[in-house]
């Protein structure tokens, strides 16, 4: 029964002991215990996921503010995804963080941040989740600031004050929703008391906006994305990776919890707010892309290029039909692998030759093949190119687009998609070309091989089959998904 | 007994600079015993009170001194006995590097009797002198330095609190004048008969009261002395400006808003509108001046300001729910402002340094220091799992249940100043931990923790901080049943 806290306590624990080690300990020495540390993390959740007791009344905060935890399907989705991008990065990171420095520091709030996002995946109700939704933010902010610039740490900052603006604005709606619903427990359709929804009906739709506002900083929706550029292209590039695969991802798990668990999609459809909420995502997915577009540093471009994703989860959520809801959490999972191979590919060419702007890389196909061959591959996920995860994410948020009943939204909704698609192609493409067709006038006589080392290459490499996989055979998981959606709407 | 505890205190703070003590740690045994026996005798009190009042002296008519345990003064004079022999001992240390040393253990030993007389008051002229006497008795601890600067501020806290103190007893004389009695009695004790058609020159009357307590609660706009008396030692700015002092005003403003005038005269009328926007614009003032000060002491203080207008936004709910509200967070912020103040105490005591940029890099000097300092700004902002939490969800749980849109709006003042709480208290956090690379570490070789005598309070705070946040249950179960009249 208490199987469920392990991998919740063992991450934070064993990162706590690290960050209070009172000297910096031998490299190898770290990284074999934060390595094993991760890998047992990993079984843990495994175990959790598959064990039969699938919650825990932990206690209570007041007598009735419970902290409990409980397993779901969405929980398992996102902490399968949890579980893969964190040990992927953070076995990129034991060669990646060699030219970084207080590396004891890093990995103690690398494994706490796990912990907790483990925690987030599994948690019941909406109290629990808010805590540990305010410990991901504390947890993960160090990771952003650890280069100790003076860049690095104001960004660092940024993202945590953003997040915090958007933790509270969510908090505001639950003092009311505290007191409106019968419990704060997760339950499929939402727990929102009719009597409230009907009398108060204006003012619920307020509280919802607020809520979706607040959880949206954490998942970059516009107006409050400005911290995901800021924050992403400064932190160590496995960081970034986690970041953007899997922390941002919290935003969206929020915005599952509060809309389908706990509001109730039924009270939203068709309401204002649902409006609202495409308007915004949609003008997020396009605002990204573009702004990605226009970026020339190649981290800070993946950076736009996730707000502009993740909104296209968003979309899927705010459309509330099945297809669509499908769709979403399946962009969850593509994006996830695809987003975290990019931040560390760019975390390995930042490695090997220093150099962080697209335009200077010219020919890096050349000198780091393998690499770059998984970037393209991934690229073209990213895009939507068949065989690949993204295809099939973006295949069902489009068809749900259609099928839904939102108004101009459904044929805008999946025209947006398409033309950020294109701008995809756009942005991330050109280090392709150049990369592999450096133009007649290049030298070829500078270029030496310079592929990364195997502790950089495996993660990435695995990230990219994984999520070719998805792409490939994604009955598996369409199935699984279907079958739980159509219970949830 | 009750004479017997407010006595106590008095006679040891006066002994002090009579009594020949040979060697320093003779004073301290003997402050200390004095302190611990004191709290000891409290709580004996509070764990076997009578309903009974007693009478210590009759003036004409109904006028007495008297004194009488019950609900609220539990908490108040709980919360108080219970700080004390910890900042007493705080106090040992950090006055090896002042001056004076016997004239402030005098004054601050004497404060603790003082303050449990504002407690045990049974009626409102009992705590009425208690209350100026309070204010008589600190002015010599702000003066304490007796720099220029801090015979200013002593001034200005005189002047404020003797002002406030006025306008309270205007409120005094129409409770004795349009009331039952002076007695507090939960539901207020106006007599509506006497009242008949002025009510709106009681509701006045009550505004006026309020902002004169409120000054030593420190509304909005008087509140400029409690920065300013932050140049006292920081065993007075954090025992007695971060708790005794300026929770004795939000006590009274309690113990007028429901033991005198009562919250069914006063709900709903324009005069809780009134003092519930003060009491909003003061929160959020409070913080964002909070933000721009750069000395350490100053910016806690002006988070006290906001704070103690949370408490007061409780009270002005005026609901059972309010009341409780207001006074999980009396107890809860006293236990979080008093230990970061004595970690911002520790650090002036160990380093010299007062100003947050210079706080660069501490963190790995002194650990503990900070990181009690941390859990008291993740408490402050009120982060699941701490106690600011609890008493925050409390406040906004009784301003949903209120039905005023006021006090909805009143909920995002709370959070605005969360929000510019962790802005305040993290970036010195941040400060500490996270000094930038090219920080030079040698500047703060030789910073260390300080002794036991520093540490034993602030950890002990800190175990409070987090036992009252993940199991609150039996404190605020006693706090509903004191808002509901049951004690």
């Amino acid at each position: 029964m208490y199987l469920i806290l392990l991998p919740i306590l063992f991450p934070i624990l064993a990162g706590f002991a690290i960050l209070v080690f009172p000297k910096e300990p031998d490299r190898r020495l770290l990284t074999a215990t934060a390595g094993t540390c991760l890998v047992i993390t990993g079984a843990l959740v495994l175990c959790t996921l598959l064990s039969a007791s699938q919650e825990l009344m932990l206690f209570h905060l007041t007598e009735t503010l419970p902290i409990y935890f409980k397993i779901d399907e969405t929980g398992i989705t996102f902490s399968f995804l949890t579980v893969i991008v964190f040990i992927c990065a953070g076995f990129f990171s034991f060669a990646y963080m060699k030219h970084e420095q207080n590396e004891k520091r890093y990995y103690g709030f690398y494994l706490m941040a796990f912990g907790v996002l483990n925690a987030l995946c599994f948690a019941g109700n909406l109290i629990t989740f808010y805590l540990f939704f305010e410990l991901l933010t504390l947890s993960s902010f160090p990771l952003v600031l650890h280069t100790g610039s003076k860049e690095a740490i104001m960004a660092g900052l940024k993202y945590l004050f953003y997040s915090l603006c958007g933790a509270y604005a969510s908090l505001f709606g639950i003092y009311f929703l505290y007191h409106n619903c019968d419990t704060l427990t997760f339950t499929a359709g939402g727990v929102l008391k009719a009597s409230a929804a009907s009398a108060e009906g204006r003012f619920f739709l307020l509280i919802a906006f607020v809520m979706i506002l607040g959880f949206g900083v954490k998942a970059g929706m516009v107006p409050m994305h400005a911290w995901l550029p800021t924050a992403h292209p400064v932190a160590p590039a496995p960081a970034s990776a986690t970041l953007s695969a899997v922390i941002v991802k919290a935003g969206v798990l929020a915005l599952i919890r509060v809309v389908y668990y706990i509001i109730g999609p039924d009270f939203l459809r068709g309401s204002w707010v649902q409006t609202a909420w495409l308007t915004l995502s949609l003008t997020t997915v396009f605002l990204g892309s573009m702004l990605a577009y226009r970026e020339p540093v190649l981290k800070k471009r993946l950076a736009y290029s996730t707000v502009s994703q993740l909104s296209y989860i968003l979309f899927g959520l705010a459309v509330m039909n099945k297809e669509a809801f499908t769709g979403g959490l399946l962009h969850v999972l593509a994006h996830g692998f695809i987003k975290g191979t990019l931040f560390l590919i760019a975390g390995a060419i930042i490695y090997t030759t220093g150099k962080t702007r697209v335009d200077e890389l010219r020919g890096i196909g050349k000198e780091m093949p393998l690499t770059m061959w998984c970037y393209t591959i991934v690229s073209l996920g990213l895009i939507g190119i068949p065989p690949t995860g993204g295809f099939i994410s973006k295949w069902y948020l489009a068809t749900g687009g259609l099928a839904g009943d939102i108004g101009i939204f459904r044929y805008l909704g999946p025209a947006i998609l398409l033309l950020s698609a294109l701008l995809t192609a756009g942005y991330l493409l050109p280090l392709t070309i150049q990369g592999f067709f450096p133009g007649a006038d290049y030298d070829y006589t500078s270029l030496h091989r310079q592929e990364p080392c195997h502790l950089m290459t495996i993660p990435i490499v695995l990230l990219t089959v994984l999520s070719v996989l998805i792409g490939l055979f994604p009955n598996i998981v369409v199935a699984y998904l279907t079958n739980f959606v159509s219970t949830l709407l | 007994m009750i004479i017997c505890i407010i006595l106590l205190p008095l006679i040891a703070g006066i002994l002090v600079p009579l009594l020949p003590f040979h060697k320093r740690w003779y004073k301290e045994l003997f402050l200390e015993g004095a302190v611990i026996l004191n709290s000891i005798l409290v709580w004996y009190l509070l764990l076997h009170h009578s309903e009974s009042t007693f009478l210590l002296a009759h003036f004409t008519g109904d006028l007495n001194i008297s004194f009488r345990v019950d609900g609220m003064s539990m908490i108040f004079a709980g919360l108080v006995s219970g700080l004390w022999p910890f900042a007493t001992l705080y106090a040992f240390e950090y006055m090896t590097k002042e001056e004076h040393e016997n004239t402030f253990f005098l004054f601050y030993t004497m404060t603790y009797g003082v303050t449990l007389g504002i407690a045990f008051a049974a009626n409102l002229l009992t705590m009425y002198f208690f209350y100026e006497l309070l204010t008589l008795v600190t002015v010599p601890l702000v003066m304490h330095t007796l720099t220029r600067e801090a015979i200013l501020a002593s001034r200005k806290y005189l002047y404020y609190s003797l002002g406030g103190a006025a306008f309270a007893f205007i409120g005094l004389i129409m409770i004795i004048v349009y009331g039952n009695s002076t007695d507090f009695i939960l539901g207020g004790v106006l007599n509506l008969a006497k009242v008949g058609d002025k009510t709106n020159i009681l509701l006045f009357i009550y505004v006026m009261a309020f902002m004169g307590f409120g000054v030593k609660a420190a509304v909005c706009p008087f509140n400029s002395w409690l920065p300013q008396a932050g140049v006292a030692p920081t065993p007075v700015t954090a025992l007695l400006h971060a708790v005794a002092v300026v929770k004795s005003g939000a006590f009274a403003i309690i113990r007028l808003t429901y033991y005198s005038f009562g919250t069914d005269f006063l709900r709903g009328t324009w005069a809780q509108t009134t003092v519930m926007i003060v009491v909003m614009f003061t929160i959020v003032y409070g913080c964002s001046r909070a933000l721009k000060e750069t000395h350490i002491k100053r910016r806690l203080a002006y988070s006290t300001i906001s704070n103690l207008s949370y408490i007061l936004f409780g009270a002005v709910i005026m609901t059972p729910l309010g009341l409780m509200g207001a006074i999980t967070h009396l107890v809860f912020h006293a236990v979080m402002k008093i230990s970061s103040f004595f970690c911002a105490g520790a650090i002036m005591h160990q380093t010299d340094k007062r100003y947050i940029h210079e706080l660069n890099g501490l963190g790995y000097r002194m650990p503990w220091v900070f990181t009690v300092f941390t859990l008291s700004s993740l408490a402050l902002m009120g982060v699941p799992g701490l106690s600011g939490f609890i008493s925050k969800w409390n406040l906004a749980e009784a301003a949903v249940d209120s039905n005023n849109p006021l006090a909805y709006a009143g909920i995002a003042c709370l959070l605005v100043s969360a929000l510019l709480t962790a802005i305040y208290m993290l970036s010195i956090v941040v400060r500490a931990f996270f000094p930038g690379k090219d920080f030079d570490d040698s500047a703060v070789q030789n910073v260390h923790d300080p002794n036991w005598k520093m540490l034993l309070p602030l950890c002990v705070f800190t175990a409070f901080i987090i036992l009252f946040g993940i199991h609150s249950q039996p404190i605020v179960n006693f706090f509903y049943r004191v808002a509901a009249g049951i004690y």
